[in-house]
């Protein structure tokens, strides 16, 4: 009797804790966060007790100059930097409260990234371009090929998987790092100035794959830009300006 | 990150740096050449030295001196004696103790020794045949241990009155052939001990050739002496000592063990007795130190070269480091660890040890085959290796210079994994 009663408790926590995780998936919440460069009287601030919080699945524009502090608020959501204070909670768990080495566990299936200046191998072929964030998340070599001929040809360049990055136009390595941003499928999808180093023609493409794919996946696509065209696309707009958030507009349409 | 693909990504980032990557890999693979080349050398002059003394001396013999005094201080007048002594130098210069005959009767009374063969410390004046030339030779006992290599002649066994010489006397003593001086009669030509030198007094042996053999350059026992029996060479002996103070001595003896006795046992009875015993085993042991002394500093060339191209490995580690610290960057956000990035770096290094290693042995190993036969043929001593490479040593090098690259791929690997991330992508 006593066994039962005990096992059915277990069922109830089990299913109430698990629909309480369920409910947090749902966000990426910054709570409080303060990042602050330099040493007593240099002291900056370049985050000042930022909170924001992002459902999932939405596109969010992270805006202002330089040196206002979006690239430090992206490094610090995507815990490649760490805040003095504050928390960033995602998939219900804080994860500056994380051991490295499950940061970088959880940003190897969860989180994606592209730069400004692509950052792809250029003496790589394609191919081990966009292997590379398999490689790092242990995805089986055999299950490989088969994801990374899907990345490709969803950026067109499915004829260029033998060629190395290096004879690829400025366009086409963006595309190539995009490709290699959606490889693993993450949940979560942060691109830093993305059209900033191509034309306008050429990041028109780019920024049509971002959102398309965000649609079509659900995917979280975070992106740090001064552009307002390509803000105006996203379901939300963060302002940031020296360290404090100026306003949030806009929720998920 | 699997070690796998983090090997493969490590070798092929060093194959997009190719030249700086062989370069670097020629440094190590210098030390690599000069240790497997020392390795093969040193066993090659091992195996051709117990080769030579297997073959030129008797595993059952011993030989035997007196205690030497190396020790009294060459400065100071030297304590008198009543063991006879052959000295050199007024006394005062370097001096040979001496067994007596009842030296020679004590060690043959022995347990396990079969016989005693004293060295005939005697000189022949001149040897001649009838219508040639007089040439200056000198004459020791045949040892039927020892292996000559005939020309000519041989076979059977050494009989009293017949000599076996060399290619060497055979031509000066106007032979046109090897085979034609087998039966003929050559004359070796002795001063009569005691006698006033100025009017010596002479006698000529007769002998017959019985043998010729071929004259080798490294053998331990020069051949070109006259060999003649035990008995021969104590007339000889006889007739050039008897009447001189150092008549009825000798320099040392050879003891030959009986079959069912010990020779180690022999050996310390006979040094037990107060004697320097010294078997065929030792003299090699002797050889041997040299051999593996003079290796060991080839082998430390080699040490100096690796030593050198450590430094050569942590410089391009550190400029690859450099050169991709975008790379790194990018890999950190994609969520791999730190200890990856650090062993990817290292295995960079190892893949240059590798290669290195590779490169070395292998050059070592060409120009050692190549060379082999040229240098047998060049000291003449017939079919016989003196660079012997072994395959286990070969890999133990390049393991071991694989292992000295990855300690050197420390440092710049720590750099790599400790390389903040945010920091790396901002470089431009």
């Amino acid at each position: 009797m006593a066994v039962h009663l005990v096992v059915v408790a277990a069922a109830v926590v089990a299913a109430v804790g698990k629909s309480f995780v369920w409910y947090y998936r749902l966000m990426i919440e910054v709570k409080r966060v303060t990042k602050t460069y330099g040493k007593k009287d240099n002291v900056f601030k370049a985050l000042d007790d930022v909170s924001f919080a992002i459902p999932n699945g939405a596109s969010v524009a992270i805006l202002g100059k330089s040196g206002s502090g979006k690239s430090t608020l992206m490094h610090v959501m995507s815990s490649l930097d760490k805040p003095e204070s504050g928390e960033v909670i995602i998939d219900g768990k804080n994860i500056l409260a994380l051991s490295q080495k499950e940061v970088d566990r959880f940003r190897s299936r969860a989180m994606s990234f592209i730069f400004q200046s692509f950052f792809i191998q250029a003496n790589e072929s394609c191919y081990d371009n966009v292997s590379l964030p398999l490689e790092i998340a242990d995805v089986h070599p055999s299950r490989r090929r088969a994801k990374i001929e899907l990345a490709l040809s969803a950026v067109e360049l499915t004829d260029k998987i033998k060629s190395r990055a290096h004879d690829l136009s400025g366009g086409q390595k963006q595309r190539l790092a995009v490709a290699r941003a959606i490889v693993n499928s993450p949940d979560y999808l942060f691109a830093d100035e993305p059209t900033g180093n191509l034309d306008s023609i050429t990041g028109g493409v780019i920024e049509d794959l971002l959102f398309d794919y965000n649609k079509k996946h659900g995917i979280t696509l975070i992106i740090v830009t001064h552009d307002p065209d390509i803000a105006n696309r996203c379901d939300m707009q963060i302002h940031i300006k020296d360290g404090k958030i100026e306003s949030v507009e806009g929720s998920r349409k | 990150m699997k070690i796998r693909d983090i090997t493969i990504r490590a070798g092929r980032s060093l194959k997009q740096a190719k030249a700086r990557t062989l370069l670097t890999s020629l440094a190590i693979g210098v030390g690599a050449f000069t240790i497997v080349l020392s390795l093969a050398v040193g066993a090659g002059g091992r195996a051709y030295t117990s080769n030579i003394i297997s073959s030129n001396t008797n595993s059952r013999a011993i030989y035997t001196q007196a205690v030497q005094d190396f020790a009294s201080d060459p400065t100071k007048p030297k304590k008198y004696s009543d063991t006879p002594t052959l000295s050199m130098g007024g006394g005062r210069g370097p001096s040979i103790k001496l067994l007596k005959q009842s030296d020679i009767d004590k060690i043959t009374s022995m347990n396990g020794v079969e016989s005693v063969t004293p060295i005939y410390m005697f000189s022949t004046k001149y040897i001649t045949r009838i219508g040639q030339d007089k040439y200056i030779a000198s004459a020791e006992t045949f040892d039927s241990s020892v292996k000559l290599e005939y020309i000519s002649g041989g076979g059977g066994g050494i009989k009293d009155g017949e000599v076996i010489i060399s290619t060497n006397y055979s031509e000066a003593l106007g032979f046109k052939s090897a085979e034609e001086a087998i039966g003929q009669t050559i004359q070796i030509v002795v001063e009569k001990g005691g006698t006033n030198p100025l009017q010596s007094e002479v006698k000529s042996f007769d002998f017959k050739v019985y043998g010729v053999i071929k004259q080798s350059l490294l053998a331990v026992n020069f051949t070109d002496r006259l060999q003649i029996t035990k008995n021969d060479t104590k007339l000889l002996y006889d007739y050039n000592q008897q009447g001189t103070p150092t008549f009825d001595t000798y320099a040392g003896a050879i003891v030959i063990v009986s079959d069912n006795a010990d020779i180690n046992i022999v050996k310390s009875s006979i040094n037990d007795a107060g004697y320097r015993a010294q078997t065929a085993e030792d003299l090699m042991s002797f050889i041997f130190q040299f051999i593996n002394v003079l290796q060991g500093i080839l082998i430390g060339f080699g040490a100096l070269a690796v030593l050198t191209s450590v430094f050569g490995i942590i410089n391009t580690q550190y400029i690859s480091v450099l050169e991709r610290t975008q790379q790194i960057g990018l890999m950190k956000a994609f969520g791999m660890r730190n200890s990856d990035v650090g062993r990817l770096f290292q295995l960079e290094a190892a893949w240059i040890g590798l290669l290195g290693g590779a490169i070395g042995s292998g050059l070592a190993v060409i120009l050692g085959t190549i060379a082999n036969p040229m240098i047998s043929k060049a000291l003449n001593i017939g079919d016989v290796s003196l660079i012997i490479f072994d395959p286990l040593s070969i890999i133990a090098v390049v393991i071991g210079l694989i292992f000295v690259s990855v300690a050197s791929g420390i440092l710049p690997a720590r750099k790599a994994a400790k390389l903040n991330p945010i920091e790396a992508l901002r470089t431009e």
